[in-house]
């Protein structure tokens, strides 16, 4: 299944600008994940957010921005992988 | 075919508050400061020494404040792209630095004016940034000089 996200938000820049529109591909127990894929998930009280995913260890997959100050693992820690609910494809 | 959702690629600790106004009272405050300095009795009693003391030490720490403010904002509000829209925010911020050391080494109107000009320089940028519109208006207090405002 695909959906089109808009991201809100500048912690990927350069990568993904604010506004920016991507195409993704729902996450099943079949999709490989990644260091270096950009990856959409949900965390209570911060809402859908998407990230890249920078190291994989132990099934835990540690997301980060490019900003020092991105809201990513190193405050929420790791993820696992049925948290992961969509996987970037591409820019559109 | 596609509903789109949105997906947040957020900073920071995501309460969105900044506001230069801070930093623009900051500065106004120097002004005053300055002012009252330059107003003072020529008799140097001890009441003299004791309201000079008071007005240095609040130019001091208002000059300190008003660095403090807008260095927050540059640093944690402002991302690359703002930086590629509005490149002079470095040059504004860096003279906001030395007028605010400046404003602390001498009793200058003229120098506390110029930080006032480049933080309400700053201001500006800041409300564009954030889509706002704005307006120069007299502060209704003393020193009475122009700021930089949102139109809310």
């Amino acid at each position: 299944m695909l959906q089109i996200f808009k991201i809100s938000g500048d912690s990927l820049y350069p990568f993904y600008k604010n506004g920016q529109r991507v195409l993704c591909k729902k996450v099943s127990q079949r999709t490989k994940i990644k260091v270096n894929d950009t990856i959409v998930f949900e965390k209570p009280s911060y809402g859908m957010m998407i990230k890249r995913v920078t190291s994989i260890y132990n099934n835990s997959y540690f997301v980060e921005g490019t900003d020092p100050i991105s809201i990513d693992s190193r405050n929420f820690g790791a993820l696992k992988f049925d948290e992961i609910q969509y996987k970037v494809i591409f820019k559109i | 075919m596609f509903n789109l959702k949105e997906v947040k690629a957020h900073c920071d600790v995501p309460c969105g508050i900044y506001d230069p106004s801070a930093a623009q009272i900051a500065a106004l405050s120097v002004i005053r400061m300055v002012d009252l300095m330059n107003a003072a009795s020529n008799e140097h009693d001890v009441a003299y020494h004791n309201d000079m003391a008071r007005y240095v030490a609040v130019k001091e720490s208002e000059a300190i404040k008003c660095k403090e403010e807008i260095r927050i904002i540059w640093g944690d509000f402002i991302k690359p792209p703002h930086l590629e829209m509005h490149p002079e925010i470095h040059t504004i911020v860096h003279k906001i630095m030395m007028l605010g050391g400046a404003a602390k080494q001498h009793v200058s109107r003229e120098k506390a004016m110029e930080l006032l000009a480049e933080v309400n320089a700053f201001a500006a940028i800041f409300w564009k940034i954030k889509g706002v519109e704005t307006k120069v208006v007299k502060a209704p207090y003393a020193p009475n000089e122009d700021v930089v405002y949102p139109v809310l």
